[in-house]
């Protein structure tokens, strides 16, 4: 009974929340992006941007691909390649200078 | 929460379907592919010496971003499409799909707009005019293509599910799996929007 609890997905209304929330969060970030450029500074703007994006990717595979529910190999299988992108190409950037251009 | 429990009948040694574990290790390398265009892309935004315009100078954030909006509302039709199908409430599964592949179809059609307005932009922007220009076409226009084999796989579950009379979550063409698909295509458009059009 409590795995099957466990394993138990959101109801339609609760996808249709989370539509929402991300509609929100989408909104946000263009919001941001007028606010940069009325002046705000970038280095301000552009981490709460990153930080964004980041709560919507991580709200769409735990809830939308269901990521939290299954088994822990699948979200190994994810984590190792989300990360292992993530960490080639940021060395990449870094060598060559991007990173450090990004503070606006 | 639901009481939709997705219910998993395999034998594999590692206790989930391989249709399925196939398409989580596919959609883990993709990572890899579409790091190296994003990476490609922030690497040459910035090289100057070349002619305008760049892709930044000419980006129409209300346009892009109800086209973001369109996607990621598409993965609530997929969402719930998956969720029907899992109830075996196959009328619902059609519309739900069918409703992803519309969305998915408006998706494309406005990079197809926002593509020719570059092009016929004065002065245009084409795939050779600099650098950045041509990373740019290559990143959103990769990331289009997969939307677009995400379409055709979504209305062919339709053609299926009209063929067999039903959809089913033990044969075929896993829905499930085209779901996931379908949500890597939006999150990896979460990530374009923000690094590629709202970041300068």
């Amino acid at each position: 009974m409590a795995e099957a609890q466990s394993k138990a997905h959101p109801t339609p209304k609760q996808y249709v929340q989370i539509a929402v929330l991300l509609a929100i969060l989408t909104a946000v970030e263009v919001a941001l992006y007028y606010i940069e450029q009325a002046g705000v500074s970038g280095s301000i703007v552009y981490p709460t941007l990153i930080i964004l994006a980041i709560l919507k990717f991580v709200i769409v595979v735990a809830f939308y691909m269901h990521i939290r529910y299954e088994k822990g190999l699948i979200a190994r299988f994810f984590t190792v390649g989300f990360f292992g992108a993530l960490m080639l190409y940021t060395v990449v950037l870094g060598t060559f200078g991007v990173l450090s251009s990004l503070g606006g | 929460m639901s009481d939709v429990a997705h219910e998993e009948h395999v034998h594999e040694s590692t206790g989930i379907e391989t249709r399925k574990l196939a398409m989580w290790i596919f959609l883990s390398s993709e990572f890899m592919f579409f790091g190296a265009l994003i990476t490609n892309y922030l690497l040459f935004k910035g090289r100057v010496g070349y002619p305008a315009p760049y892709p930044a100078d000419l980006f129409d954030i209300p346009f892009t971003s109800v086209s973001s909006f369109v996607l990621l509302m598409s993965s609530l039709t997929m969402v719930l499409a998956d969720h029907a199908i899992h109830r075996d409430d196959q009328r619902s599964t059609r519309t739900w799909l069918v409703a992803t592949a519309l969305l998915g179809m408006v998706f494309l059609a406005g990079q197809a707009f926002e593509f020719t307005e570059f092009v016929l932009h004065d002065p245009p922007m084409k795939l050779s005019t600099n650098p950045a220009a041509s990373a740019f076409f290559t990143l959103t226009g990769f990331h289009g293509m997969h939307v677009l084999i995400g379409v055709i796989m979504l209305l062919t579950l339709v053609g299926v599910s009209f063929r067999k009379g039903k959809l089913s979550t033990a044969t075929g063409l896993s829905l499930e799996s085209v779901a996931l698909y379908w949500h890597f295509v939006d999150i990896i458009w979460i990530v374009i929007f923000t690094v590629v059009y709202l970041i300068k």
